[in-house]
């Protein structure tokens, strides 16, 4: 298990930080007080900080070389679950979940911050995999 | 929101920056690989970004340490305040409802806040180095289930912080165990806040465990068998895995009663699965908890023990068997908790085998460090002192643990301070003993220094006879029929004997207050020693090398002595322990013996007086 990651073989080369953690930690912290109390700008925060720090810890660990593809994942993931919890609240197709949108119903409304903060990982994730690669990393 | 997006933006683009910038890094755009930079010569940052983003396990347990440290002091302030009020039978000091907020956080603070990340804060400074390994398996889920926990904290306290802010969100008062009714009905937002708390502590812990289970697998060392697998890193394992099947479980369970809470359904709810339900979810969780916590403190005494008395720790195998029975089988006994709710009797009567049961592994192991200890050569350090007064208080912890699960006795004192001078005298007796044992004696690993010996034995006397005169009236108390758990004890006379409980009262609070002054008379000695003390140069402060039992922690900081340059050379180091006989400099005494243990030293003699 050790022998895939890269620090097991060099372990005093490398300056055992990562920025990552605390990142991963503020967007679990946030992404769980906001869906709890229904504050969607707390909620989309830390989901947005879940995802995109996950994508990044999972990198640097060498796990992956690119994060774009995971953040994708990881959205699209979201994006489901969102749409599962505004699915417990109603029946129907197209229609009533737009109705549904416009209710004042809390569950509603969280299923659907889910939802909107995965769509946008997996959008940062389709965009940055065009430009930032061919950008920063040729 | 936004603005903080943007400052973690910064953040990190700061961060990786020093990292590209590292000497000797390779170019990450000729290397393709993201992570090759990493590669250049280890330089931490210095600073608040160093400790925010160490993923090094010593570091690690460092943090845990001191997060640890402060969840200890807040609840030792909770709790003596609530002592102080119960000097007198009615409400002086403080409100009913404050009393039960406290009483609260202290209950959860202490379990989760310092008793489990206090043995984190060990088991990721030493378990690397006990086994050999580079550091944990996964460096970077070690930080992140550290990182969880202040936030938790934060979270779990949050009750308090809003007292003197106009909103209305309050402490908590569902005590440490939540039943419901109680914990669904009441409609402060702070126990909801309390829960998430609780949550993240318990995914921190989930975390914790997986990687140690995954390092004490697969990164041991070369010569590190399963056979000579130190008994710290067996109780470690076996703590793992209890967290890996009991912590889930709390973690689901909350967010069960999160939902009852505040999305209408009816888990714990009379017309759905019942209050009882959370009962049994939760102590099917809360007794590994109490396991969870003993066991790697357990591991720790048997370490430490045999280093000062001269011998190898007797019967290795059978603690480290009767570590794992104690580990399969408190997943069979929760009930005990739940004599009196009125389940059918053959089950409480099959709960109360198991539980009697689980008194064997744990008497072996009582005996094991008494034969241990049988014709050694006992020398009482600090460490040594702790670890005598740990057994001595097991064996009364243990032993009203096992009067209290016989039912017929049970119904007579559960619900009685009987309950609660059984669980302090292993939660603070055992617990807390362990871990100041421990911390004097790694002190010279983790800070280069030497503790105050004259202060760690005020410490240890205060502490023990603090904790014996405490719990012990708390037992008697029990026997008058003492209700745990209330702010106030004003009943009428005639019906017990209120002048002989209120003297038990005052007698536990002025216990507790002996146990609160050892408490500062610790930090003094550590903060103080540490930032001023001698520095240590001798590699065997303990003289356990004479023993054969130098343990490789010990080995590992003779190295790192020696690449700082700073070991003692043989007449200077040596000198002060020419008197005991440091006939044995095999470099890395007994540390290749089968059952690697540890021995005594009698270090504190020699390390402290003159340094050099
Ligand atoms: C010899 C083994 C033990 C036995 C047989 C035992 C038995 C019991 C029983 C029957 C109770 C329920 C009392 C009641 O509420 O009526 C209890 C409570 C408790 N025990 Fe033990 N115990 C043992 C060891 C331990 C250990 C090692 C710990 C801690 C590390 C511990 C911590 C607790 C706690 C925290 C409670 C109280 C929980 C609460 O209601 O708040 N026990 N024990
Ligand atoms: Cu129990």
């Amino acid at each position: 298990m050790g022998a895939d990651r890269p620090e097991a073989t060099a372990p005093d080369r490398r300056d055992k930080t990562s920025p990552w953690p605390v990142v991963v930690v503020l967007g679990i912290v946030l992404s769980e007080v906001g869906i709890l109390f229904n504050l969607y700008p707390v909620s989309v925060t830390g989901l947005l900080l879940f995802t995109g720090s996950v994508a990044g810890i999972v990198t640097e660990a060498g796990y992956a070389v690119r994060p774009w593809r995971l953040l994708v994942g990881l959205g699209a993931a979201f994006v489901v679950v969102g749409l599962l919890i505004v699915g417990s609240q109603v029946d129907g197709g197209l229609a009533s979940y737009l109705d549904a949108a416009a209710r004042d119903d809390g569950i509603v409304q969280r299923g659907y911050t889910v939802a909107a903060a995965g769509a946008i990982a997996a959008l940062v994730g389709i965009v940055g995999s065009r430009t930032v690669d061919r950008v920063v990393f040729r | 929101m936004g603005a903080l997006l943007v400052g973690i933006g910064a953040f990190l683009a700061r961060t990786e920056n020093w990292r590209a910038y590292a000497p000797l890094a390779g170019d990450p755009a000729a290397t393709g690989g993201s992570h090759e930079h990493e590669q250049g010569h280890g330089h931490k940052p210095s600073g608040i970004i160093r400790w925010l983003t160490t993923v090094d396990h010593k570091d690690i347990g460092v943090l845990y340490g001191t997060y640890g440290v402060i969840a200890f002091l807040w609840g030792g302030v909770a709790v003596l305040l609530m002592r102080l009020e119960l000097t007198t039978p009615t409400s002086t000091l403080i409100e009913p409802s404050l009393y039960n907020a406290l009483l609260t956080s202290h209950g959860i603070t202490m379990l989760f806040l310092f008793g489990t990340p206090i043995i984190a804060a060990f088991a990721n400074y030493f378990v690397p180095l006990l086994i050999g390994a580079d550091d944990m398996a996964f460096p970077r889920i070690n930080a992140i289930a550290f990182w969880l926990l202040p936030p938790g904290a934060l979270l779990i306290w949050a009750g308090f912080f809003t007292i003197p802010l106009p909103v209305d969100i309050g402490p908590a008062q569902t005590s440490w165990t939540m039943y419901a009714p109680l914990s669904a009905q009441q409609p402060n937002p702070g126990v909801d806040l309390m829960m998430l708390g609780l949550h993240l502590t318990g995914v921190s812990a989930t975390m914790g465990a997986i990687n140690f289970i995954a390092t004490i697998f697969t990164e041991r060392g070369e010569n590190v068998t399963w056979a000579n697998l130190d008994i710290f890193s067996w109780t470690v394992l076996t703590q793992s895995g209890l967290i890996l099947f009991s912590f889930p479980l709390l973690g689901s369970a909350l967010i069960m009663l999160l939902l009852d809470r505040n999305f209408g359904t009816t888990f714990f709810a009379v017309e759905g699965g019942g209050p009882i339900l959370w009962q049994h979810l939760f102590w099917f969780f809360g007794h590994p908890e109490v396991y969870i916590l003993v066991l790697p403190m357990m591991g720790l005494v048997s370490w430490i023990l045999p280093k000062f008395a001269g011998r190898k720790l007797f019967g290795f195998k059978f603690v480290v068997y009767s570590t794992l029975a104690i580990g399969v089988l408190s997943f069979g006994v929760w009930a005990h908790h739940m004599f009196g709710s009125g389940m059918d009797p053959r089950i409480r009567a099959s709960f109360m085998a198991t539980s009697l049961a689980i008194a064997i592994p744990s008497a072996v192991k009582t005996f094991n460090w008494i034969t241990t200890l049988w014709n050694g050569r006992i020398r009482l350090t600090a460490p040594m002192l702790f670890c005598i007064g740990f057994v001595s208080n097991f064996v009364l912890g243990g032993i009203t643990g096992v009067f209290l699960a016989a039912i017929p006795v049970n119904l007579v004192l559960h619900e009685t301070y009987y309950v609660v001078g059984h669980f302090h005298y292993i939660v603070m007796g055992m617990i807390a003993f362990a871990g100041f044992g421990a911390i004097y004696y790694w002190f010279p690993i983790v800070t280069g220094k030497m503790y105050q010996k004259t202060l760690a034995k005020w410490h240890f006397w205060l502490s023990m006879i603090g904790v014996n005169i405490t719990f012990f009236s708390m037992l008697l108390m029990g026997y008058l029929g003492m209700p745990r758990r209330y702010a106030t004890y004003d009943f009428n006379p005639a019906l017990a004997p209120l002048a002989s409980v209120e003297l038990l009262h005052q007698v536990t609070t002025f216990g507790a207050f002996l146990i609160g002054l050892g408490t500062l008379v610790w930090l003094w000695n550590i903060v103080q020693s540490w930032a001023e003390g001698p520095e240590i140069t001798d590699p065997d402060p303990w003289n356990t090398k004479r023993d054969g039992l130098h343990g490789r922690e010990f080995a590992w900081f003779e190295e790192q002595l020696a690449a700082d340059g700073k070991l003692a050379t043989t007449d200077g180091g040596e000198a002060s322990d020419a008197s005991r006989g440091s006939s044995e400099l095999r470099s890395d005494g007994g540390e290749a013996d089968e059952e690697q243990l540890a021995t005594d030293g009698d270090a504190e003699e020699q390390a402290q007086p003159t340094d050099d």
